[in-house]
């Protein structure tokens, strides 16, 4: 039994090149505040997205015709993983490049790719997804808000809820129940929907931190043109689990917290204490595994492959270990984490937002259950 | 993978099995035979001149198959003299490789078991408990594999210091959560001499502490990590794979 491929990665020439361009901008316009760095792809600064954007760096992977640049994977990877290590603010575009884009790309009718894509690869046109609803959290397959035909158009009731940037975004990325009546997986399909079409309403949820980044959508008699439509009526299910697997492993699930263990580092130049030096080894020997087995996965989705196993298997080590930095560097160095010192400042912003890492884009528990399938368990 | 070493597995997995942790000092000429003792030895000195990603081949398939001749230290030894650097350096390297291997073979026989073993009138493997910690089970024995992938890689590119302390440590720690977790899906059959898991996990026990324990791996990598300072951290590993 081998779980995980092990083939070597191909990293690419361009990649010192790229690195430095992405450095150098991130250096330029980035997050000063090491608090902000944190967590990085949850903080939207929609001019940064647009420096990006002027810079080639976002639609790396997009045909031309679309504003892409079409450059490789592994080229996207290299970027994508210098801007969080920076903690460089990418929230706003984050969803777009990462997946809303490449779907749109793959299922899209010719109206909606000329309509959005271009657009985002500029990095001035953003995405939310539309999965959880109120009653409809892990369990996604029990979603009720429904799509209607009424002519050449759709209808659209209902709510979604945990709309990460709903309130900066252009669009959604919708599941939907399409056929009426229908159960579980089957008669849902995924709809484009505009934020500022009629009938769309959003309110704000303040997170434990007092920050708004997610939301509640609401929909009311929304009215779309059949081309809404994304994909194969019917096949959102299939559409959205797909999607899904593409957002699991990417370098966002380890490197939440690099920030603060790059001030852990700082803060051991001057101090000798021999637990802190140990948990420096430790916390580096796991950042270089993580940063392999993301990098292997980027791989093996290059190549076309079925990697969502391995993907699971990335997200829920990747956050078990971003969750964890927070606590083991409270645990080993005294601290008030009500002073404004640095570190002590980051720590106590990451152990407030850590419980979010093992519940967003799936929670561990359902991640380990998708892993047991993968062993032949269930 | 290249042809010569999908060849060198084809040919290491099925005697490794065979002869498996009961072999004795009688089976080193069917070892002998396919030249496996001098796989690092170059070509042009009898050898096989086998690279650094072979040596995880084989390294991997003897912790799979809890291979009881030393035939991995034979290979270290011929690789550098006991008792420098490099004799240590190449041996945490080989150890990680064996952990990988072995922590694969305990995945393989506790999914195994559990989908076998009835109570409460279904397979262990029905409750979500026991899957949740077979789940963490594969996410350690697939850190591992990607850490002896990652400390060989950097083997065949030269200076490997960062990359085999980096591995060993993270191969050590998951040794000890996939011992615990394979026993623990066991349940009493595994703590018998008659029953094949202790020929793992015993080995496992022993290997994190060889060439290394994680108090020695976590100061070193440590210590040169602050030596660094904070902001060569990830250029640093970034430049090591670019």
């Amino acid at each position: 039994m081998q779980t995980f491929v092990t083939e070597a990665v191909d990293w690419p020439e361009s990649a010192p090149e790229l690195r430095a361009r992405v450095r150098a901008l991130v250096a330029e316009h980035g997050e000063r505040d090491p608090v902000r760095r944190a967590n990085c792809w949850t903080k939207a600064d929609p001019e940064f997205s647009r420096r990006l954007g002027e810079a080639g760096l976002l639609g790396m992977t997009w045909p031309k015709e679309y504003g892409g640049h079409e450059r490789s994977q592994l080229e996207r990877y290299v970027v994508i993983e210098e801007l969080l290590a920076a903690g460089a603010p990418v929230g706003a575009h984050w969803i777009a490049d990462r997946q809303s884009g490449p779907l749109l790309l793959r299922l899209g009718n010719d109206e909606l790719k000329e309509r959005w894509v271009p657009g985002m690869a500029r990095g001035e046109v953003f995405a939310c997804i539309g999965l959880s609803e109120p009653n409809s959290g892990s369990d996604l397959a029990s979603v009720r808000t429904s799509a209607r035909r009424d002519g050449n158009e759709w209808v659209i009731n209902g709510q979604k809820v945990w709309t990460t940037g709903a309130h900066w975004s252009h669009f959604m990325i919708a599941l939907i129940r399409s056929e009426a009546g229908s159960e579980r997986q089957q008669g849902l399909s995924q709809f484009v929907i505009p934020m500022d079409a009629p009938g769309v309403s959003i309110k704000p949820i303040i997170d434990l931190t007092g920050a708004h980044e997610f939301n509640e959508v609401f929909f009311e008699d929304v009215r779309l043109p059949a081309s809404a439509l994304l994909g194969e009526e019917g096949q959102g299910w299939r559409q959205a689990t797909a999607e899904l697997s593409l957002e699991r492993s990417g370098p966002e699930r380890y490197l939440s917290s690099m920030v603060l263990f790059l001030e852990l580092v700082r803060h051991a130049e001057k101090d000798q204490e021999s637990s802190v030096r140990d948990l420096v080894g430790r916390l580096a020997s796991d950042a270089w595994t993580l940063r392999l087995m993301s990098a292997s996965v980027a791989a093996k989705l290059a190549r076309g492959e079925d990697h969502a196993l391995e993907a699971t298997m990335v997200k829920d080590l990747g956050n078990a270990y971003e969750q964890a930095i927070p606590e083991l560097v409270q645990g080993a160095i005294e601290m008030d984490l009500s002073s404004d010192e640095l570190l002590a400042s980051v720590t106590a912003y990451l152990l407030q937002v850590a419980p979010s890492f093992s519940l967003r884009g799936g929670t561990r528990e359902i991640l380990k259950g998708i892993i047991a399938r993968g062993l032949g368990l269930r | 993978m290249s042809d010569t070493r999908r060849m060198l597995a084809e040919m290491a997995d099925p005697l490794f099995a065979e002869l498996g942790f009961a072999s004795t000092d009688s089976d080193w000429s069917r070892l002998d035979e396919l030249g496996l003792p001098l796989l690092l030895v170059p070509e042009a000195d009898g050898g096989f001149g086998g690279d650094h990603v072979d040596a995880l081949t084989v390294f991997r398939l003897a912790g799979f198959h809890a291979l009881g001749l030393p035939l991995v230290d034979r290979i270290v030894a011929s690789r550098a003299e006991e008792g420098t650097e490099a004799h240590f350096h190449f041996g945490a390297f080989a150890r990680t490789a064996q952990i990988a291997g072995a922590l694969d073979a305990a995945l393989a026989m506790s999914v195994a078991y559990v989908n076998e073993r009835q109570q409460f009138g279904r397979p262990l493997g029905k409750f979500q408990a026991v899957q949740q910690e077979l789940a963490t089970f594969a996410c350690e024995a697939a850190a591992a594999n990607c850490a002896a992938m990652g400390a060989a890689e950097a083997l065949d590119r030269g200076d490997a210091g960062f990359e085999i302390a980096a591995a060993k440590l993270r191969a050590n720690r998951a040794a000890s959560e996939g011992a615990r977790i394979a026993h623990q899906v066991h349940g009493a059959i595994g703590f018998t001499q008659e029953y094949p898991l202790h020929q793992f996990t015993g080995r496992l026990r022993q290997w994190r502490s060889d060439f290394g324990g994680d108090a020695y791996w976590s100061k070193e990598l440590g210590e040169s990590v602050i030596e660094r300072g904070a902001d060569a951290f990830w250029p640093d590993l970034t430049a090591r794979t670019d």
